[in-house]
């Protein structure tokens, strides 16, 4: 008896490595590189490194230079939050409505669905060449189709004014994965629950609100954290298609600090630069966590209480 | 358990890190298995640029028994990448470099290498090209090749509009005058395109061509960046834009020109294949002079360096020799003004109609030194001017250029 249970213990063990042999090349490619860089910048932030030099020991310099003497510091914060609360809520609603566009049962429905998707596939480098022709205020297409109707367009990458809509724009344009996500989700909702809604006399509007919403409320909320991070972060379109400009009105947190390390070689700068901007998305993700339990309502809630209404009947 | 699995990450972390310090130490500098040097050779050329390079380099290895060259395209990355080489102490033997200033402290000074060679070696090289490949009396780089800057015109631009096509010793009252007769806002032709955000590094040689410049021998903007003849370059150039007979670009104004919409802009030998691709019919002229003032170009210049940490220095200036020299300059005229005096008469360059244009503007540029070789942190500083420039050219600023100048220097 007693050794039937070794046996079993030992079996288990196995059992329970057996799993981490399998991901172990994530494991070593995460430690590797990603953790392993990180804690590396973090000690970075603590020093002084010209690069092409040796580092030195600043201690918390880098920080103080960073919130007393460097004024870029707070704008480019304020221009990137700026971006993120524009950029956020209308990625959501167009994912959101055209996911509910590509759930219609209609013919050819299966071309539409490749088209939205096709941008995310598309690099963010030929995005940005693309969208630097279309935006083009002398030669660009958008501008030429805006004349056609009889408006005069504004200087897309010219004017201040204007350039960070041109960064949500050519942003909102890679809106396919929350899309697919999205549409996933509406799929799997209970086509009874909009039958059952329907005879209750609840429109489609009604419907919408009632049964949609409230079933996706977990994608949401993935949806809504996974861009506020990727907005907080973006990087490739600024630096591709208007090079923070013009007059720096698009000089995103990101580009500063790929600017404060690579173009004016503060490497030590630019990691303390990018731990506080790791903190506050950190800060960010937890806040919206904390407030998710107020409206996001999962799935396994969901059908205890449809169970207990069946057994009722 | 929970002890067992924190132990069992910390070996793998270990390994990792040893993983990774294993991959960092066998590739530089090492010998090959058959007892070859290696070099490493970094360069930012892309497309049938690199396989040129690479069919050269193929030569050399053959050449040379005890030395094998492996080259390495970083293509549009090339600054991040070898800047995080040079962090890790893992920089490439031999670098292609433009921006000495920035990156000297990486690089081997190569003086004493080129005294080895003699003075006849050294004097071949055109002297203006010496002075853009040092920084701080060092010489830091054997150049590879240059390009001055020299006013492009479209030909059937000039012929429609029955102007005569610009000649040398022109002054930019002309050429605002050429502009002003042929920009024409119906058709939508511009007489003269400029950028409207310039590279403040390029843009310098209109304050020389004015005798000024950003800053004073000892690096200071004040009474230099913002004298009166500098803001009279600035003003220049808004006037342009703002009576329309210029337009400022978004890019270089190269893209504006090949459209066959624009008339005349400033640029350098990058123009030159790219135009004809283009179908445009050019001609090339020296810079305007401003009054009292001369014809000077800046020099965007590249070079070839060794890194201060490579361990095999000698073979890598063997390596820079073969590199800049005669057969090699001949190797790529396609794409690179050749540096030596030797090659340019064998081939008859002077004679040229388009190149000549090039070596005249690179005689009458020499003892002039860019505020990025003055100034300490000159990325810094340029992203400031950067800034200024444009928002003296940006159509929805404009900004006073004395202001704005008066503002920057502070």
């Amino acid at each position: 008896m007693q050794n039937i249970s070794k046996k079993r213990t030992s079996y288990q063990l196995i059992n329970k490595k057996v799993p981490y042999l399998f991901i172990l090349p994530w494991i070593i490619g995460f430690l590797v590189f990603t953790l392993g860089p990180l804690i590396f910048s973090l000690i970075m932030s603590f020093f002084n490194w010209p690069i092409t030099s040796e580092p030195t020991f600043v201690g918390i310099e880098n920080y103080k230079t960073m919130f007393t003497q460097d004024p870029q510091f707070y704008k480019s914060i304020i221009i990137t939050f700026k971006f993120a609360a524009i950029f956020v809520p209308l990625n959501l609603a167009i994912a959101l409505i055209l996911a509910l566009l590509i759930t219609q049962p209609l013919k050819g429905m299966k071309f539409f669905r490749t088209i939205f998707y096709l941008p995310a596939v598309v690099s963010g480098v030929a995005i940005s060449i693309i969208w630097g022709w279309i935006f083009n205020s002398e030669y660009g297409i958008l501008n030429y189709i805006l004349s056609l109707i009889g408006v005069e367009g504004p200087m897309w990458l010219v004017d201040p004014k204007w350039a960070i809509f041109t960064i949500v724009i050519a942003s909102a344009w890679g809106v396919g994965i929350m899309m697919l996500i999205f549409y996933t989700n509406i799929k799997g909702i209970p086509t009874e629950l909009y039958e059952a809604a329907a005879i209750d006399g609840a429109g489609p509007l009604r419907q919408f609100f009632s049964i949609t919403i409230p079933s996706i409320t977990p994608t949401i909320l993935f949806n809504v954290i996974t861009s506020v991070i990727g907005a907080l972060q973006q990087l490739a379109l600024v630096l591709l298609l208007t090079g923070g400009g013009p007059l720096k009105s698009t000089y995103f947190y990101g580009l500063y600090v790929y600017n404060n390390a690579f173009k004016h070689h503060q490497l030590g700068y630019a990691s303390a630069n990018a731990w506080f901007m790791f903190i506050v998305v950190l800060l960010l993700t937890m806040v919206i966590f904390k407030t998710s339990s107020t409206w996001v309502f999962y799935e396994n809630e969901v059908k205890k209480e449809g169970k207990k209404g069946r057994r009722k009947k | 358990m929970k002890l067992v699995k924190f132990k069992a990450i910390l070996v793998l972390f270990i390994a990792a890190i040893l993983l990774l310090a294993g991959c960092s130490s066998s590739s530089s500098g090492d010998k090959t298995s058959d007892g070859k040097v290696k070099l490493r050779f970094a360069t930012w050329d892309v497309g049938d640029d690199v396989s040129l390079q690479q069919d050269m380099i193929d030569k050399f290895n053959e050449a040379n028994e005890n030395i094998e060259v492996v080259l390495e395209a970083y293509g549009s990355e090339y600054d991040t990448k070898i800047t995080a080489g040079m962090g890790a102490k893992d920089a490439p033997d031999i670098m292609y470099m433009w921006n000495y200033p920035q990156y000297k402290d990486a690089l081997e000074p190569l003086d004493s290498y080129i005294e080895k060679e003699g003075a006849e070696y050294k004097d071949n090289f055109y002297e203006t090209l010496w002075n853009y490949n040092s920084a701080d009396g060092q010489i830091l780089g054997l150049p590879v090749g240059y390009t001055t800057h020299v006013v492009y015109y479209n030909k059937a631009i000039f012929d429609e509009a029955g102007v005569d096509y610009p000649k040398s010793g022109w002054t930019w009252e002309d050429l605002q005058e050429t502009a002003k007769k042929i920009s024409n806002k119906d058709s939508k032709v511009s007489g003269f395109a400029f950028s409207g955000k310039p590279d403040p590094y390029d843009f310098e040689m209109f304050l020389w061509g004015n005798n000024t410049s950003y800053v004073d021998k000892d690096g200071n903007l004040n009474g230099n960046l913002n004298s009166k003849q500098s803001v009279e370059v600035f003003e220049m150039f808004q006037n342009m834009a703002k009576d329309g007979s210029a337009i400022p670009t978004e890019g270089s104004g190269s893209q504006e020109m090949k459209s066959g919409k624009v008339a005349m802009f400033v640029y350098g030998a990058w123009g030159l294949t790219p135009l004809k691709e283009a179908g445009i019919d050019y001609g090339v002229v020296e810079l305007p002079s401003f009054k009292g003032g001369k014809s000077v170009s800046i020099l965007s210049s590249s070079g070839v360096s060794i890194s201060k940490n490579s361990e095999h220095k000698e073979e890598a200036f063997e390596f820079l020799k073969f590199w800049t020299n005669e057969e090699a300059n001949k190797e790529r005229i396609g794409f690179e003004l050749p540096v030596l005096k030797s090659v340019v008469e064998s081939e008859q360059l002077e004679q040229d109609p388009v190149k000549s244009v090039f070596y005249s503007m690179l005689e009458k540029s020499d003892g002039y030194t860019p505020a990025s070789f003055i100034v300490e942190d000159w990325s810094k500083v340029s992203e400031n001017l950067t800034q200024t420039f444009e928002s003296i050219f940006n159509p929805s600023t404009l900004q006073n250029p004395k202001e704005a100048l008066d503002s920057a220097v502070e």
